[in-house]
């Protein structure tokens, strides 16, 4: 890995441990109701700064935290043309099986890429219960690299087939 | 607009079944084929000697070629099909270009028949081809009224023109090309420059040179804005002599014609190969949560197995009452069969004063005076 993304990767993950660090805190609206502020934002004492890491004007990675629960929104890189519709249809294909991953949200959140909402409550159920699982897969190295990853072996597989369908093409002249 | 088969599947079944046909049969038979080329299939029990085929399909709609009827060397072509068992019908039935008259009694029979049917059922694909043939054929023509620098704009398809420019010992075929979304556009500009980059390597030198460009070529100057305004840019083949030789001529035709459903199948397959393979990903990544699940599952399923074996002991030490019921009917039984089997000397005396219960007199009930 190169080392400008592994510095990326560190902050983003050293920021996230830092910001994880949730706890049960019921409404202070509505009665026995218990919201994720972050979404909510009903509170302003209840919220953080949020914190932007840049690793250039393509990749960025927002985190948002408060009392009960964190968002994280990823911008990712998108160098050309194939590269910006395949990062789309791939980013909107995982929104739109969200529920497959608990955390994910439907709709990205200002930076046009993914954003991942984590509250206390799945914090706790789903993710402290296999932490060494879920940790690699949240977006710190593991997300990251493996959207990065997954969308440039994509980007090769179209350009191949492009090329052997090419190839078959110029056969009939021949 | 042509599909990459030449033969007609639905045709070819239905000459196959009349052909094949014992008895003759009464047929009308009309049906179409991606949207505009159209079949006509009449057969009289009268007359089954004499079937009929007739077919509609676009032809070019501009240029200098024949617009409302087929040249004499489409004719001849068709002709050259099979020349035994067809026959050109003139005047062609209303509403179609061509009626075929089809005598299945000449033709061959045993394995050959198939063969002669399926070129019969590609009578379509040698229309569609034989005007550009005609076209290509004059690559070399040396005839000053066959030269002309101006692009002959081709319409097989109201959406799919090409051009078609003669230029001096080579033609250019120019496609414009058009997608309804951008993604589409995205993946055949990749797929152009793929082409373009295979057609320039030395491997391929015998093709003919391919180039895509976003802007119309030079050659296409003074056509209409309209035909020039496009969101895949253009790409051009320079055909020349060796491309048309011989058989060579025909394959070059079939794959021009086919250009647009090449590339068209092409982003169409793409998007499917993306789609499937960003399923595959969302489940492998998904994989790791459920594997977890399940493991809590199991561990749910163990608790609830130890839960259901402490409620069975439960139930056990509940049943003792009933076994000790069971273990006094059972000694009952056997006091019974002592009763009635084994005779013991003065045990029916001691039965009768201890093993029997005292009889009660019932307070309601009468004592007989004396």
């Amino acid at each position: 890995m190169a080392t400008s993304i592994r510095l990326y990767l560190t902050c983003i993950r050293n920021t996230l441990e830092a910001a994880l660090c949730l706890q049960n805190f019921p409404c202070q609206e509505v009665e026995r109701h218990n919201k994720p502020e972050v979404e909510m934002k009903t509170s302003p004492e209840l919220l953080l700064n949020p914190i932007l890491v840049c690793r250039n004007e393509a990749e960025k990675c927002l985190i948002e935290t408060s009392i009960n629960s964190l968002r994280i929104s990823l911008k990712v890189k998108q160098a050309d043309e194939l590269e910006n519709i395949l990062t789309k249809k791939f980013l909107r294909f995982l929104s739109m099986r969200a529920e497959a991953f608990q955390v994910l949200r439907r709709k990205p959140v200002q930076l046009q890429g993914l954003s991942i909402v984590i509250s206390e409550e799945s914090w706790v159920k789903v993710v402290a219960g296999h932490v060494h699982v879920v940790i690699p897969k949240l977006p710190c190295d593991g997300f990251c690299v493996d959207i990065d990853k997954e969308i440039s072996e994509l980007k090769m597989s179209v350009n191949t087939r492009g090329r052997l369908v090419a190839t078959e093409f110029l056969k009939q002249f021949t | 607009m042509a599909c990459f088969e030449r033969v007609s599947p639905a045709l070819k079944e239905i000459l196959l079944k009349l052909y094949r046909a014992e008895k003759p049969l009464e047929i009308d038979h009309h049906m179409y084929e991606f949207g505009s080329v159209e079949y006509l299939v009449q057969s009289s029990a009268a007359d089954p000697q004499h079937n009929y085929l007739s077919i509609s399909t676009p032809l070019l709609s501009q240029g200098a070629l024949l617009s409302d009827g087929l040249s004499s060397y489409t004719t001849q072509m068709v002709k050259q099909v099979c020349s035994d068992a067809v026959e050109v019908v003139e005047p062609a039935k209303e509403g179609y270009q061509l009626t075929l008259k089809l005598n299945f009694a000449k033709v061959p029979r045993g394995k050959d028949c198939e063969k002669v049917i399926t070129q019969i059922s590609s009578v379509q694909a040698v229309i569609l081809s034989s005007q550009l043939k005609e076209m290509l054929r004059n690559v070399n023509s040396q005839d000053p009224s066959q030269r002309m620098n101006k692009p002959i704009k081709l319409v097989y398809h109201p959406r799919e023109p090409f051009y078609v420019i003669r230029q001096p010992q080579k033609i250019t075929a120019v496609f414009p090309m058009r997608f309804k979304e951008h993604s589409d556009v995205i993946i055949a500009t990749a797929f152009f420059q793929e082409l373009m980059d295979v057609g320039s390597s030395e491997k391929w030198a015998k093709a003919p040179p391919c180039t895509w460009s976003p802007i119309p070529p030079p050659e296409l100057r003074g056509e209409t804005l309209e035909d020039l305004s496009t969101n895949g840019g253009f790409v051009s083949f320079d055909i020349s002599s060796h491309h048309v030789e011989g058989k060579k001529l025909d394959k070059t035709v079939w794959s021009l014609l086919n250009f647009y459903a090449y590339v068209k199948n092409h982003v169409k397959c793409t998007r499917g190969f993306i789609q499937r393979r960003m399923q595959k990903r969302l489940e492998s990544l998904v994989e790791v949560l459920h594997k977890e699940k399940l493991e809590e599952n199991g561990a749910v399923k163990k608790v609830k197995a130890y839960a259901e074996c402490s409620y069975v002991g439960k139930l056990v030490r509940l049943s003792k009452p009933k076994n000790f019921k069971r273990r006094c009917r059972d000694l009952t039984r056997k006091i019974k069969q002592i009763r009635f089997r084994i005779k013991i000397h003065g045990f029916r005396r001691f039965r009768r004063r201890w093993l029997t219960f005292p009889k009660f007199s019932s307070p309601l009930g009468y004592t007989k005076l004396e």
